[in-house]
């Protein structure tokens, strides 16, 4: 086996073959489901407030009543989402209703029932609370309510005075049995809302059922494009390819990075445990450089396909028909090969750079004067790509995707968009010659940074690669 | 004798500093050849010369037939001043790696580090992390590392440093066993007992220049001997003595006196003594004081090789 292909199989198993690299490589994917489904987890753990509605005084009458309407509403808009959602996913699996709502209820029904949850339900007046004449004596009775020590189902939350200011506007006191929970206030204060609205209409004298009506409208708006796949309107089919492409660029801005910090560790550690040297007695720079970028590459290569290949089980079995649509825009549309040559360009040109600079160094605090610099300028292609998704032809992101060091993750988000065969050539042969300069500069500074004792600087850095090493 | 290396006038310099200034030795081929200097002298430099890990300014080198020690890299072997092994492999996977790295086939790699680590007593140490052994233990694998693929030619920076005295007389060990099956080695030092002990021949460094080359006894014979004797003797008897150049008195005790008596190049201690006692002088102690390689270096260098050329060496690490 060569040179090249030895450093490179040492390198890919000195972190492939630690339990802490397979514990990092799935902890992505895991945190990735978590996010998901942490907020679903949230709303159905989410205890359902049991509230007490008290109507203070002859002013306030029609007031709880607005409040039941309000929650009515609330409850109708929150089932037509869930529905929604239900359609989305039946669209999405390519699976019968049914089945869906089989699926789900083997689930636990997650998404439909944190969807349809609602938050607030309205219990029935205490009987000492009705008792109760004085306001002060009712304020006690609230707060022996709110501190009694019962069953969960039998606990009362919160009770609600509502009430008039003296404009005769709806206004309301809320007790909550915690200070820190303002899902009851929040929901009173939109209810109140509703219900001074409708009375401001009633008074110009348009019927209350006409307002409950209007507001209940949701307008039936869709996008159409020619571009889509079926000339009109724009399906979630057709949405797909944006959110590849912004996936895949910011796939490609972690995995380039990841590697080439990798690879910036890796260097250190070799410079400040003296190995460098004893490798550069049995090899020349060259192949040090060539064979710890492919290992490396390697590396990276083996977490992509395992995050692909959890990622694609994943959609297979939860929905096979997105996973076939990302599969044909993949393959077919060819979008994988722009991800595959924009991710070799990209890793290639930030690897060697990092790769030099860790031959400089010992330890992260001595790279930081060129590694500062540098991430802040990754930072901007970040900042770009949401741009380039919406606008793929603005200005801002056709210059920006010539700069050869943003390339990789600015063409990437813009290929869904089509973009001119000049600028996709253009841009590419500038990212690969850059790559190639890079290289060769990278070559000459890791050759003299390897055995140099020179602190790291732009000057030193600058020197050495004017030096050239040998 | 063919010489395995030979430099010509070989000068290095960085930037403004000049490390090394035509500098010229040989080392005949199956010998141990000793590359002396204090620290900062330039030989870490000369030895990445050989190596072909720097260029030289100007001058030439031949190592086993080539310009260039980058080409035949897989028949020199090299152990550089700081060593380091990767912390997580084991002594026999980091053994076969470098042999790799030489042209060694991995298993036959395994397979030799076995042995050697045996051979060495490492035996337990096998299976043991880099990280796990002690630094002793972890510079003989280094060395084993630097010698599997069985070199043509051994290069060891400073190869005795950090090492307490059991494992610097196994290293003299190993740099003897390397030297019986055929190779050439050569090693640089600061601490002369090593060399005067291994050394066919020694490369007497100073300041980046060349200050001697030739063997040990032709290193020693550069500087004065002395015969001190202790007594009622006067000085001039002393002086009459054969072989003996000049007299001082070190110091008096009434009329005893010690006398240190220079001997003239080639002169011989126990003669001049013979003499002495056949004269009748009054010698109650004598002692013949023979040169050490660390007289011969003072001698020749008016350096200390003990003592660091520490702003020297910091000019020359800046440089690089």
């Amino acid at each position: 086996m060569n040179r090249t292909l030895l450093i490179a199989r040492r390198e890919y198993a000195a972190y492939a073959m630690t339990v802490g690299f397979w514990l990092s490589l799935l902890a992505f994917p895991m945190f990735a489901v978590l996010g998901g489904a942490i907020p679903i987890l949230m709303r159905t753990s989410e205890p359902v407030r049991a509230v007490v509605l008290v109507e203070e005084g002859p002013g306030a009458e029609g007031l709880a009543g607005s409040v039941r309407e309000s929650l009515a509403a609330d409850a109708a808009r929150r089932a037509a989402r869930a529905a929604e959602a239900q359609e989305a996913a039946v669209k999405a699996t390519g699976l019968p209703k049914e089945a869906v709502e089989q699926a789900e209820k083997q689930g636990g029904g997650g998404l439909s029932e944190a969807l349809s949850r609602q938050r607030v339900r309205l219990v029935e007046t205490p009987a000492e609370l009705s008792a109760a004449g004085s306001v002060e004596g009712q304020e006690a009775v609230v707060r022996a309510l709110l501190t009694a020590d019962v069953e969960r189902d039998a606990q009362i939350d919160s009770v609600v005075f509502l009430t008039r200011d003296e404009a005769g506007q709806p206004a309301a006191r809320v007790w909550s049995r915690r200070a820190t929970d303002d899902t009851v206030e929040d929901f009173i204060r939109d209810a109140l809302q509703s219900a001074n609205r409708r009375q401001v209409f009633e008074s110009a004298g348009i019927d209350g059922s006409v307002v409950v009506e209007t507001e209940r409208f949701r307008p039936d708006v869709k996008l159409f494009s020619p571009q889509s796949a079926s000339g009109g309107e724009v399906s979630f089919k057709d949405r797909l390819p944006g959110i590849i492409g912004l996936a895949s660029a910011f796939l490609l801005w972690s995995l380039i990075i990841t590697g080439a910090s990798i690879l910036l560790n890796s260097v250190m550690e070799e410079k400040s445990n003296k190995i460098l040297e004893v490798l550069l007695s049995s090899a020349s720079a060259t192949e040090i450089l060539t064979g710890k970028v492919l290992g490396v590459a390697m590396l990276t290569v083996t977490v992509l396909l395992v995050w692909a290949g959890i990622g694609s089980a994943g959609l297979l079995f939860s929905f096979p028909e997105t996973a076939r649509d990302i599969g044909s825009i993949l393959l077919e549309g060819g979008m994988i090969w722009y991800f595959v040559a924009y991710a070799v360009g990209g890793y290639l040109m930030y690897a060697v750079l990092f790769a030099a600079i860790g031959a400089f160094c010992e330890t992260p605090r001595d790279a930081q004067t060129l590694m500062g610099p540098i991430m802040m300028v990754l930072v901007i292609p970040i900042i770009v790509v949401q741009l380039a998704l919406r606008t793929p032809d603005a200005p801002l992101v056709k210059i920006m995707s010539w700069v050869p060091f943003f390339t990789p993750f600015l063409m990437p988000a813009r290929a869904p968009s089509d973009p001119p065969m000049f600028e996709i050539a253009g841009t590419m042969a500038g990212m690969f010659a850059t790559a190639l300069l890079m290289v060769w500069i990278a070559g000459r500074a890791f050759r003299a940074g390897a055995l140099s004792d020179v602190k790291l600087s732009w000057k030193s850095f600058a020197g050495a690669i004017r030096g050239g090493g040998r | 004798m063919d010489a395995a290396l030979s430099l010509t006038d070989i000068s290095k310099r960085y930037g403004a500093f000049q490390a090394v200034k035509d500098l010229s030795f040989s080392v005949p081929k199956g010998s141990i050849c000793g590359f002396l200097g204090p620290n900062g002298a330039g030989k870490t430099s000369t030895l990445r010369m050989i190596l072909g890990l720097q260029p030289q300014t100007s001058g030439s080198l031949s190592i086993l037939g080539a310009g260039d020690g980058r080409s035949v890299r897989d028949r020199i072997g090299f152990l550089p001043e700081e060593r380091g092994l990767y912390k997580k492999m084991t002594p026999v996977d980091a053994i076969a790696f470098f042999g790799a790295l030489k042209g060694l086939p991995t298993g036959e790699g395994r397979k030799r580090a076995r042995v050697m680590l045996k051979q060495q007593g490492l035996e337990h140490a096998q299976t043991k992390k880099m990280k796990e052994l002690s630094k002793g233990m972890a510079q003989k694998v280094q060395l084993i590392a630097s010698v599997v693929h069985k070199p043509e030619f051994v290069i060891l920076d400073e190869p005795f440093s950090g090492l307490d005295p059991v494992n610097q007389q196994g290293l003299e060990e190993m740099i003897r066993g390397l030297a019986a099956d055929g190779a050439t080695v050569l090693f640089s030092t600061h601490v002369m007992q090593h060399a005067e002990r291994l050394c066919d021949k020694v490369v007497l460094l100073a300041r980046g220049q060349k200050a001697f080359e030739g063997t040990v006894d032709e290193a020693k014979a550069t500087t004065r001997r002395f015969l001190e004797l202790e007594g009622e003797i006067a000085v001039a008897a002393a002086k009459a003595l054969p072989g003996v150049v000049s007299v001082e008195t070190v110091r008096s005790d009434g009329p005893v006196h010690v006398l240190k008596a220079e001997l003239a190049p080639g002169g011989r201690g126990q003669e001049a003594l013979k003499a002495a006692f056949l004269n009748g002088l009054d010698v109650r102690r004598f002692e013949l004081r023979e040169p050490t390689l660390h007289d011969a270096f003072i001698g020749l260098t008016g350096d200390d090789p003990d003592q660091d050329q520490t702003v020297r060496r910091e000019n020359l690490e800046a440089a690089r």
